[in-house]
Formats: structure tokens, C-alpha cells, sequence
């Protein structure tokens, strides 16, 4: 169905208004974190898989984590964090930050399918940074290409974060390979971010296709 | 079609009332322990199975229909029967035996007086939906006033009502006339819809019977050959009233068509609940979604008449045991949908054990006005809370309650003291309070439980650390940061935390419980053996977690 001329101008109108809400809206959910944001062209994609890869052990991936989630509290989006081993620690109340703790990988598999079925919240992250890599590994392939069609169907995005690249259906993955030493713990949050380098390590173009 | 300005009268009339509703509660039941697809396909089986067994309509072929009777409550007498029960000789009256005795294929249905009320009051509820002046003239008959109504057509929307009837398993018919007395003679030869409202002539071939007379009148009648409402009318109005009196005169007004009988106006009911009583216990849960499902396609429709939602289900389950199983379940974001209301419902009933079979099934619903929610221009609640809330419930069912929920840290300065919150009704993001974000450090992975460790220390400072998962020798540590707190009762505890670099590289933090005295201790000692639980503590070192 043709868009109405005054939808059109509409939407001029509010782009000129709001230039960091509009923009490329349609393609991206903007995190509020701007390292994240930037290195990825305005934020994590929608209706796709992002992959966070944290291989070393003190490497920033729970900073990471933490400010992505404060930053999209902060421009009020709900986010869901699914922790595959029940290891994070809230460093302020979350009320935006729908959790759950689960025990184990199948577990967090289960609540990931039902959240991105949902579709209500528009941010799911799935923490396996601690799950052990035995059980990551049985993950059969298919369940990441079943997400894929979920995200792409609800236009939620799905951010998984692991040690090693087991998402093969990932659109972005990116990996910070920073080490954080002991006198980092009392380093200044805003100082410690600047230390972390997100990098863009695999970018696959989406297909513009549909599913029969 | 008639002027504005005249009166006009509508009736809603569906024939062999009692005996429908009964035919309805059994085909309803019989589908449901036949474990009936949950889809409009099983309702089109149940109509045509009512009118297969229940059809009265003159124009049809009665040898077409099956004899039905209706027995009272007790069972033991037939006190409404069909016309093709009529035609094979049964009688009201009659005694079960008698009346198979005249009609073998004589299907017998029990009263369901609670089914009866419910139906009357989905009936009057959906008639007010058409006209505020409505009446509740008997069991399965509702006169509405249509004066006042802009509407010059009458048939659409009389059809539509017959439609949502037909929809709920109840055959009816309409009529309108100038006075109630009119439209309901109309209702009762209608076929669906009969509109009588100057010629009257079409009402002087009914029997007399249609207008109920007492059985004296009727009899001194019958005896002078008068049988037809046309004969009775064509007799001297001053005459049957200088011989009869005034029954027979009002008799004669409403055979002419002169009735002047006023409505006696209601408001319907606010009420919208369903039940049934099984005559068969139910073990399984299909049957019982199948009556669910049923009775919130009819609770929506009755809600839908009067423009409202539906906030709440109250349901309750009888058992065989006589226990009763109550459960109020609220709907985030009030609707009339039927798959989401049922959905809520039997994901509650799917996870619902009973110690006994279900004899019985009440349903109410409680009305709500429409939400009215006005956001801003980026900002907004859940698309669809009612979905959420099942999401969440299921989530809850797969990790445990208190594994869900938005964190939200507890009063004290105790590590890994929280409690999980579930998302109210209103979660939305106008609620988020703003609170203060760490200021400084990299954020911590928790080991839940901690890693049980050994570990060697050297001036009094650890240096080398052993566990199932984590071992090393340890570069550089910061520490010893001691934490207590509640020393003033049973629940102290007291720690000393250490932060450490090992030389895999890895950041984690090291406590030392001298003094944990828990609620999972407190169970299991006694109040003399507190002061040894301490000492077995003491000195217990473990990795809470690790910096990332």
C-alpha cells in the first residue's frame, strides 16, 4: 500500500525535530550507549542477532553489560536479560530489566524462544559468558537460525554474549579484547569505558528475502 | 417498515425454552468429553444437533426432527416436549415410562434451571443492546420498546440479534407489532422475523391456546366453537364481557389486537457469569477447556452488548469430594478477545492439579470501562500486556517464581542481597525511578552458590588458591575488606572479602566466611548449637564471583 504524502512530510518533520530518535529507527534499537551505537552505525540492529564475543577472562564484558543496560534504561526501553548461569549482579535497581535466573543452557534457551515470541520487549540479552562451553556446544545449530526467524518476524533484536562464536546466525559480532587489571577496580566507571574497544570482527549483509 | 412517531414493538422469542437450554447444556457436554476441536466447528455441531433433536418451527417437516421431552429437576415427569414428541402422543404430564411407552425414540433431557437463568440473562443483555426500554416477559421471551429508535429497518439488526442467539446454541424467532401483544403472536409464527404492524389479519388463524387463556374460559369456548383468535374477535366485544367478564374481555382486546398492556421496564442484569454441572465427572482437562472456551465466546458477547471489557475471571471448579476450587485471575490489559482470555485461563488450569475429579465449572466475569492510555510521542507501555503477563507466567513455571523479575536491591550493606519483583499490572516505563549507577570498577559475575576453596596464605594475605573450577597462584591482591551486620540477633553474619589477580589472568574476589549464620542454618539448629555452627564457619574460604 502506497504511503500517504502526509505521512511522508510527517515523518520529514519529525526527523528534522528528533534527528537521534528517527533516522534509521526502522533498521536499529539505539542502545543509549554511544561506544555501541557508533561502532554500529546507530545501534544494535533490529529483527536480527548481535553477537558479543568476550574470549579472555576480566575482559569488560560485564561493564559492557551493565552500561548497555543502564543506557537503555535511561531512554526508557524495556530489556530482558536471560543469564544462562545465574551470575549477574544487579549494581542498582533495574526496574526496566526483566531477569531470569536460569540453571543451566537449555534453561535459558527455552526462556530466550518464549521472550522473542513475545515480542514485547524489544531488547532480549542472552548471557552464556559463564555457561560451561560442554553444554554451549551442544546447542544444535538450527536453534540459533529458529531465533534469527523469530527476531526477524517480531523485529526484536536478540544480543547474545559468549566466549567463543557459536551464534551462526548472528548479523554482527563484535569482541572486546581488553584486560582489566586489579588497579581497575577502583578506577572511574566513565574512565574504565574508554580502556574497553569494541570491535567489529564479522558483519553478514542480510538478505532482503522472505520466508515462504 | 413503519413511521416514527407510531409505536413499535419487537419480541424476542425462542420457542421450547427450557428444553433448548437443557439440549444445549448436553450437546455442550457431549462434545466436550468427546474431546471437540476448541474451534467455531464444534459450535456449528452443536446447532445442528439442537435442531435435529429441539426444532419446532410449523414449517419445517416434523418427521424430520426427533421427539424431545423435558423432565423437572427430579427427572420423573415430562413437562415440555417438542412437536414432534406431541404428534407421537406424549404429553406433559407424563412419566418418564409413559412417555417412552408412546414414543421409543423419545430423547429425554433433565432442567437446568442455573443454564436457564444464564441464557435469559444473555438474552435481555443482548436485547438492551438494541433498545434501553427492554422487558422480561417470561423465561425465553423479551420485549423490547422500539419507540425512539432512528432506525427505519427493523430486520438487520433483529437478524444479527437471532445470529448471536443462534451463535450461543439458541434457536429464536422475532416479531414486531404495534403492541407487545402484536409482536410476540408475530414472534411465535415467525419465521425468523415477522413484521405485523397494520394488518392484523394474518394473527386471526392463531389457536386461542397461543394467547394462554385460563383452562376455564378456554373450555367454555371450545365448547361454543370458538377455536381461532379471527372466531373469538368476530363475537360482540360488549357481549363476551357481560358473559364472561373481564378476563374474556381482555381476551378479546388482545385477539383484535388492541392489547394495552405497558412494559414493565428492567435493566438487565449485571451480572455475566456461566456454569454447568457435569453429568459425568471430568478427569482430564480437554473437556474442561472445551466448556472454558464455550462460555467465554458467550460471556464476551454478553460483555460486548453493553461496550465494556472484561477485567477479571472468576473461576471455580467443583470437585467430587465436595472441595471447591476457587481462582481469580486479573487480565493486565482488560479485552474482549477470546483466545486471550482463554489463553490466561488455561495456562492457570494446565498447571492446576485436583485431588478429585470436576463435577462442576462456574465462570464469572468481572466488567471493566476501557483503559484510556495516552503516551507520549516515543514513549509507550507493552504492546500487548496480556501476552506478557503469559510469558511471564510461563517463564515463572520454567526457572521458579523467584528466579523472575525485575532486581531490586535489599537494605543492606550484605553481599548478594536482593529480591525479585514480578512486573505489576501497570509496568510501564512512567515508573521507572531513577537510581544511582556504580561509580567506579568493572561490574561482577557471581558464582551462585560461591566456590568452595582452599586457600594458603602467607602474612596473613592469601597467595595461593585451589578449587574444582578456579586454581592458581595469586599475583596481587587488595583486601582484606570486612563486612558484617545483624549482630544484634540470630541472622549475624560477618565476611572478609579479598580482591585478587591469579595469574590466569583473571580477576575475582575471595571471601572468607568467619561468621554465616543463615535462615538455612537457623532451621537446622537449635538455639544451643549456635555458637558450634559459627565455629564450623569460621575460617571457610570461597570465590564469590569474578570481575568482567
Amino acid at each position: 500500500m502506497p504511503v500517504s504524502p502526509e505521512i511522508i512530510e510527517l515523518r520529514k518533520i519529525l526527523a528534522e525535530r528528533y534527528p537521534q530518535q528517527t533516522g534509521s529507527h526502522s533498521l536499529c534499537i539505539p542502545t543509549g550507549w554511544s561506544p555501541l551505537d557508533s561502532l554500529l552505525g546507530g545501534g544494535l540492529p533490529k529483527g536480527a542477532i548481535t553477537q558479543l564475543l568476550i574470549p579472555n577472562i576480566s575482559s569488560g564484558g560485564a561493564i559492557v553489560l551493565h552500561e548497555i543496560i543502564e543506557a537503555m534504561q535511561d531512554v526508557s526501553q524495556y530489556v530482558a536479560l536471560i543469564d544462562g548461569k545465574d551470575s549477574f549482579e544487579p549494581a542498582a535497581d533495574h526496574p526496566l530489566l526483566l531477569w531470569i535466573r536460569c540453571h543451566n543452557v537449555l534453561q535459558a534457551l527455552k526462556a530466550t524462544d518464549l521472550l522473542l515470541r513475545d515480542g514485547n520487549v524489544s531488547l532480549v540479552i542472552l548471557d552464556f559468558k559463564e555457561s560451561p562451553d560442554k553444554d554451549l556446544r551442544k546447542i544444535p545449530g538450527s536453534a540459533w537460525y529458529r531465533f534469527q526467524r523469530i527476531t526477524e518476524e517480531n523485529g526484536n533484536t536478540l544480543l547474545t554474549v559468549t566466549r567463543h562464536p557459536i551464534v551462526s546466525s548472528a548479523q554482527i559480532t563484535i569482541s572486546t579484547m581488553h584486560r582489566l587489571c586489579l588497579d581497575d577496580l577502583s578506577t572511574q566507571r566513565t574512565d574504565l569505558i574508554k580502556l574497553i574497544s569494541l570491535e567489529i570482527i564479522r558483519l553478514r549483509i542480510q538478505q532482503d528475502y522472505r520466508y515462504a | 417498515m413503519h413511521k416514527n412517531g407510531t409505536n413499535c414493538f419487537a419480541v424476542i422469542y425462542i420457542p421450547f425454552y427450557a428444553l433448548q437450554c437443557a439440549q444445549q447444556k448436553r450437546v455442550l457436554e457431549k462434545h466436550a468429553l468427546q474431546n471437540g476441536p476448541l474451534d467455531q466447528l464444534a459450535f456449528d455441531v452443536i446447532e445442528t444437533d439442537t435442531l435435529r433433536v429441539g426444532e419446532q418451527n410449523p414449517n419445517d417437516d416434523a418427521s424430520s426432527v426427533l421427539p424431545a421431552a423435558l423432565l423437572d429437576q427430579e427427572g420423573m415427569q415430562v413437562i415440555e416436549l417438542n412437536y414432534a414428541a406431541e404428534d407421537a402422543g406424549v404429553q406433559p404430564g407424563m412419566s418418564t415410562s409413559q412417555a417412552i411407552a408412546r414414543a421409543s425414540e423419545l430423547v429425554l433431557y433433565k432442567r437446568s434451571p442455573s443454564n436457564e437463568e444464564h441464557l435469559q440473562h444473555t438474552l435481555l443483555q443482548l436485547g438492551y443492546r438494541y433498545s434501553p426500554f427492554i422487558e422480561n416477559s417470561a423465561p425465553g421471551i423479551c420485549a423490547l420498546d422500539l419507540k425512539g429508535k432512528r432506525i427505519r429497518k427493523h430486520q438487520p439488526w433483529l437478524r444479527e440479534l437471532l445470529a448471536h442467539l443462534r451463535s450461543i446454541g439458541l434457536k429464536a424467532q422475532a416479531g414486531i407489532g404495534s403492541n407487545p401483544e402484536i409482536a410476540l403472536q408475530a414472534a411465535k409464527i415467525a419465521n425468523p422475523i415477522l413484521e405485523i404492524l397494520e394488518d392484523c389479519q394474518l394473527l386471526q388463524s392463531l389457536a386461542l391456546e397461543s394467547l394462554a387463556p385460563s383452562p376455564f374460559l378456554l373450555d367454555i369456548l371450545k365448547n361454543w366453537g370458538i377455536r381461532t383468535l379471527g372466531a373469538l374477535t368476530r363475537l360482540p366485544r360488549e357481549e363476551i364481557g357481560q358473559r364472561l367478564g373481564l378476563e374474556a374481555l381482555s381476551l378479546w382486546d388482545r385477539a383484535a389486537g388492541r392489547s394495552t398492556k405497558m412494559l414493565q421496564l428492567i435493566q438487565p442484569p449485571e451480572t455475566f457469569e456461566e456454569s454447568i454441572d457435569f453429568e459425568q465427572r471430568l478427569e482430564t482437562l480437554e473437556p474442561l477447556l472445551f466448556v472454558l472456551r464455550r462460555f467465554l465466546e458467550r460471556l464476551s458477547l454478553r460483555i460486548e452488548s453493553i461496550y465494556l471489557l472484561i477485567a477479571e475471571l472468576h473461576l471455580v471448579l467443583t470437585l467430587e469430594d465436595g472441595e471447591k476450587i476457587a481462582r481469580i485471575l486479573q487480565i493486565p490489559a482488560p479485552t474482549r478477545e477470546v483466545d486471550t482470555l482463554f489463553g490466561i485461563a488455561a495456562q492457570y488450569l494446565e498447571t492446576l492439579q485436583t485431588t478429585a475429579p470436576v463435577t462442576g465449572f462456574h465462570l464469572k466475569v468481572m466488567p471493566s470501562r476501557p483503559a484510556g492510555h495516552q503516551f507520549d510521542l516515543f514513549q509507550g507501555g507493552l504492546k500487548d500486556p496480556n501476552r506478557f503477563f503469559q510469558t511471564l507466567a510461563r517463564l515463572a513455571a520454567l526457572v521458579g517464581n523467584e528466579k523472575v523479575g525485575l532486581p531490586q536491591r535489599l537494605d543492606t550493606h550484605r553481599p548478594d542481597s536482593l529480591q525479585m519483583l514480578m512486573p505489576e499490572l501497570g509496568w510501564s516505563r512512567k515508573n521507572v525511578k531513577k537510581s544511582g549507577r556504580p561509580n567506579t570498577g568493572p561490574g561482577l559475575r557471581r558464582y551462585r552458590p560461591g566456590i568452595a576453596a582452599r586457600v594458603e596464605l602467607n602474612d596473613a594475605k592469601p597467595v595461593l588458591l585451589q578449587s574444582s573450577l578456579i586454581s592458581g597462584r595469586i599475583l596481587e591482591v587488595r583486601g582484606p575488606w570486612k563486612l558484617s551486620g545483624n549482630w544484634w540477633d540470630r541472622t549475624r553474619w560477618e565476611t572478609k572479602e579479598w580482591d585478587i589477580a591469579l595469574d590466569n589472568g583473571g580477576l575475582y574476589r575471595l571471601a572468607q566466611k568467619t561468621t554465616n549464620f543463615n535462615e538455612d542454618l537457623r532451621r537446622t539448629t537449635d538455639v544451643n548449637d549456635e555458637r558450634s555452627a559459627s565455629l564450623a564457619l569460621q575460617g571457610q574460604w570461597e570465590v564469590v564471583g569474578v570481575y568482567d
